[in-house]
C-alpha cells in the first residue's frame, strides 16, 4: 500500500470525531516540565542537499579492501542472490507474520530457514532465530536452568567476552549464577546443581575443542546438566562435525557469516537449535507446517505458542516476542545458494587460507602462534610490536587484526587474526608484508 | 452450561479433582477447568518418585490458547503418571474424570484430606466464578 499523508481536512475531521481541537491537545497529559522546547536541529534540507550531505558523511568512512579482523563478525563473500531476494518488498517491508492467512510467503521462508539450520547442525529442531549469537547463548543458559530446575551455570574460558557480558546480564535477571572456569578445571566444578555448561568451539582464540569428547565428559559427571555449544562463525560446519552428532543439547551461533554484511557490527542473527525433547522449552518463535482441516492443502503457521510470553506470561522461558526475520532470510538464501558442496568449499578455503598464513608466519622472525589446539579461520599470534602491525596494515588498506588487550589487558602484543575465503592471495601477501615490516620496526616503536 | 461434578470426588478451589482409594489419590482437572482451557494439546507430567508438598505445581496443561497448572492437592509421592496423555491429550477434554486423569499420589499426611472441598462446596465456587 502507498503511503498517503493526511491532509488538513482529514486531520480536522478526525480531531472533531475524537473531541479535541488541535493535535497538541492529544499530548496535554505530558507534564509541562518534561516537554522539550526547541531541539537544536538544523533547518530542513531539499532532497539533493540531503543526498549530498549523506554522501559527504559516507566518504568519511575508511573502506578497507580486505580484512584480517574477525572476533565475532566476519567478512565472507555474499552471493548477489541474497540481496536480490531479501530486497523484494514482500520480504523487506513485511510485518511480523501473526496472521497465517496473510503471511504464507514469509512463514514458509522461516520454516525453510529452520529446516536448513536443523539439517546443517543435525539437531532436531531450530527456532525462527534470535537477535544474535550472544542473546541466543544467554537464552540457552536460562533454558537450561528452567529445564533442570537448577540455577548454576558454568561457562568455559574461551567464550567471546562480549557474549559472557550478555549472558551475565540475562542470568542476573533470572537469579542464575554463572562461573567461568578453564577447561582443565571443569571436572572439579561440575556437580548436581549444575544446570548447564556453556562453551565455544571454535573458541574466541580460534581453538577447536573435541566436542564429542568434551560433551561426553560433561554428561558422565553431570548427566542431567545441559551441554551448550556456541560458535561465532558457523561456516566451519562445512567441514567440522555437526553438534547433532555429539551429546550437545543446545547449539547456538552467530549467523552473520551466512549472507549478512558486517555493517559496523550488526545486525546479527541468533541461530538456536536443540533436541526434540526440549521442544516445549525453546525460546522464541517456531514456524510449523500443517494441513487444512477440510482438505489436503499444506500451510505454514506460528506454532507451539503456549511456550511464549503472550500466553505463558511470567512463566515463559523467554520474553523474546520476535525473530530476526530478514537476517534469517539472508542466511536461508545464502545457504541454499551455496548448497552442501558450496558450504564445504567455503569452509575448506577458510581453513586452508588461514593455515597458509599460519605456515608463512613460521618463516617470519619475531612471531609466535599461541594456539595449541587445531584452528579454523582464526588464530592468536604473539607479535613483536602490535601497534606497528596495525599501522602497517592500515597503510596497505587492510583492516587489521584485533589486539587482544582490548578484552584481556594482560595479553599485550597478541593479535587475533582472521583469514576467510574473501582474502585473495594478493591481500594475504600484503598482510605478510605488513607482518614483516612491523617486525623490522620493532626497535623504533618500542 | 451444565458441568459434570461427580459426587464421590473431592475438589480444590483451583479446579483439581481428587479420588481417594486407600492411601492413593488420583488427580485431574474438573470438567469446568477443561472447558475454560479449551482444546488441550499437551500435558507436562512430573517424574515418578518425586515427593512434593501440597500446593505446589505438579503438571502443566497446555491448550491452544492458554497454559494451566495442576496443583498438588495433598503432600505425597508421585507413584504413577498418565502416560496415555502424551498421545491423547484431548482425553482431558473428553473424559476429565476418566482417561484424562493426570497423576497418582501416595498420601503421606492423612489430615490434609479434611481440607479438600466437597462437591457442594466446589459447585458454589464454580457458580461464583461464572458470575
Amino acid at each position: 500500500m502507498d503511503f498517503v499523508p493526511h491532509d488538513d481536512k482529514t486531520v480536522t475531521e478526525m480531531l472533531k470525531v475524537i473531541g479535541v481541537n488541535k493535535i497538541e491537545d492529544l499530548f496535554e497529559d505530558i507534564p509541562k516540565d518534561l516537554i522539550i522546547n526547541g531541539l537544536n536541529l538544523p533547518e530542513g534540507l531539499s532532497e539533493p542537499d540531503v543526498l549530498k550531505k549523506l554522501k559527504e558523511l559516507g566518504e568519511k568512512n575508511t573502506i578497507y579492501t580486505n580484512s584480517f579482523l574477525g572476533a565475532g563478525c566476519y567478512f565472507h563473500y555474499i552471493p548477489t542472490l541474497v540481496d536480490f531476494v531479501i530486497s523484494r518488498s514482500e520480504f523487506y517491508t513485511s510485518y511480523t507474520p501473526y496472521q497465517a492467512e496473510a503471511s504464507q510467503g514469509y512463514l514458509q521462508a522461516i520454516y525453510e530457514y529452520q529446516s536448513v539450520i536443523s539439517r546443517l547442525t543435525q539437531m532436531d529442531v531450530a527456532n525462527a532465530s534470535m537477535y544474535d549469537g550472544s542473546t541466543a547463548l544467554a537464552e540457552a543458559a536460562i533454558m537450561a536452568s528452567i529445564i533442570t530446575g537448577k540455577n548454576q551455570v558454568i561457562a568455559l574460558e574461551g567464550i567471546h567476552p562480549e557474549y559472557i557480558d550478555v549472558v551475565k546480564t540475562y542470568c542476573w535477571g533470572q537469579n542464575v549464577t554463572i562461573k567461568i572456569v578453564p577447561v582443565e578445571e571443569l571436572k572439579n566444578e561440575l556437580n548436581q546443581e549444575t544446570a548447564g555448561v556453556l562453551f565455544q568451539s571454535p573458541n574466541f582464540f580460534g581453538d577447536i575443542e573435541d566436542v564429542l569428547i568434551l560433551a561426553k565428559k560433561i554428561k558422565e559427571k553431570s548427566p542431567n546438566c545441559l551441554v551448550i555449544q556456541c560458535m561465532t562463525d558457523p561456516t566451519c560446519l562445512g567441514i567440522l562435525k555437526p553438534p547433532g552428532e555429539t551429546e550437545v543439547d543446545i547449539f547456538v551461533a552467530e549467523g552473520q557469516s551466512f549472507g549478512i554484511s558486517p555493517s559496523f557490527g550488526g545486525p546479527g542473527l541468533g541461530i538456536f537449535a536443540t533436541r526434540k525433547k526440549f521442544l516445549r522449552k525453546i525460546p522464541g518463535r517456531l514456524v510449523g507446517k500443517t494441513k487444512e482441516i477440510d482438505g489436503e492443502r499444506e500451510g505454514f503457521l506460528l506454532t507451539l505458542q503456549a511456550r511464549e510470553q503472550h500466553i505463558r506470561r511470567e512463566k515463559a522461558s523467554s520474553n523474546i516476542c520476535t525473530n530476526q526475520a530478514l537476517c534469517s532470510l539472508s542466511a536461508l538464501i545464502y545457504l541454499v545458494s551455496l548448497g552442501k558442496t558450496g558450504l564445504r568449499e567455503i569452509a575448506t578455503q577458510n581453513f586452508q587460507k588461514a593455515h597458509y598464513v599460519k605456515n608463512k608466519l613460521k618463516e617470519i622472525p619475531g612471531y609466535e602462534i599461541l594456539n595449541t589446539k587445531p584452528t579454523y579461520n582464526e588464530f592468536i599470534l604473539r607479535c613483536p610490536n602490535i601497534d606497528s602491525l596495525i599501522q602497517e596494515c592500515k597503510k596497505l588498506n587492510l583492516l587489521p587484526p584485533l589486539p587482544l588487550s582490548k578484552y584481556y589487558p594482560e595479553m599485550k602484543n597478541v593479535a587475533l587474526v582472521c583469514v576467510t575465503e574473501s582474502n585473495s592471495r594478493e591481500s594475504i601477501e600484503k598482510f605478510i608484508k605488513a607482518l614483516e615490516l612491523a617486525n623490522n620496526n620493532k626497535e623504533g616503536c618500542d | 452450561m451444565e458441568y459434570e461434578f461427580p459426587d464421590e470426588l473431592k475438589y480444590l478451589q483451583t479446579h483439581e479433582w481428587v479420588r481417594i482409594e486407600d492411601n492413593i489419590a488420583t488427580v485431574g482437572i474438573t470438567d469446568y477447568a477443561q472447558h475454560q482451557l479449551g482444546d488441550i494439546v499437551y500435558v507436562e507430567l512430573p517424574e515418578i518418585g518425586t515427593t512434593l508438598k501440597k500446593g505446589v505445581n505438579v503438571a502443566e496443561i497446555e491448550s491452544v490458547k492458554a497454559v494451566g497448572e495442576l496443583m498438588m492437592p495433598l503432600s505425597g509421592k508421585i507413584i504413577e503418571v498418565n502416560t496415555g496423555l502424551a498421545d491423547n491429550p484431548e482425553s482431558v477434554n473428553s473424559s476429565p474424570y476418566g482417561t484424562g486423569w493426570m497423576v497418582k499420589i501416595e498420601i503421606i499426611n492423612n489430615s490434609e484430606i479434611d481440607e479438600l472441598l466437597s462437591v457442594e462446596a466446589y459447585k458454589e465456587i464454580v457458580k461464583t466464578e461464572k458470575k
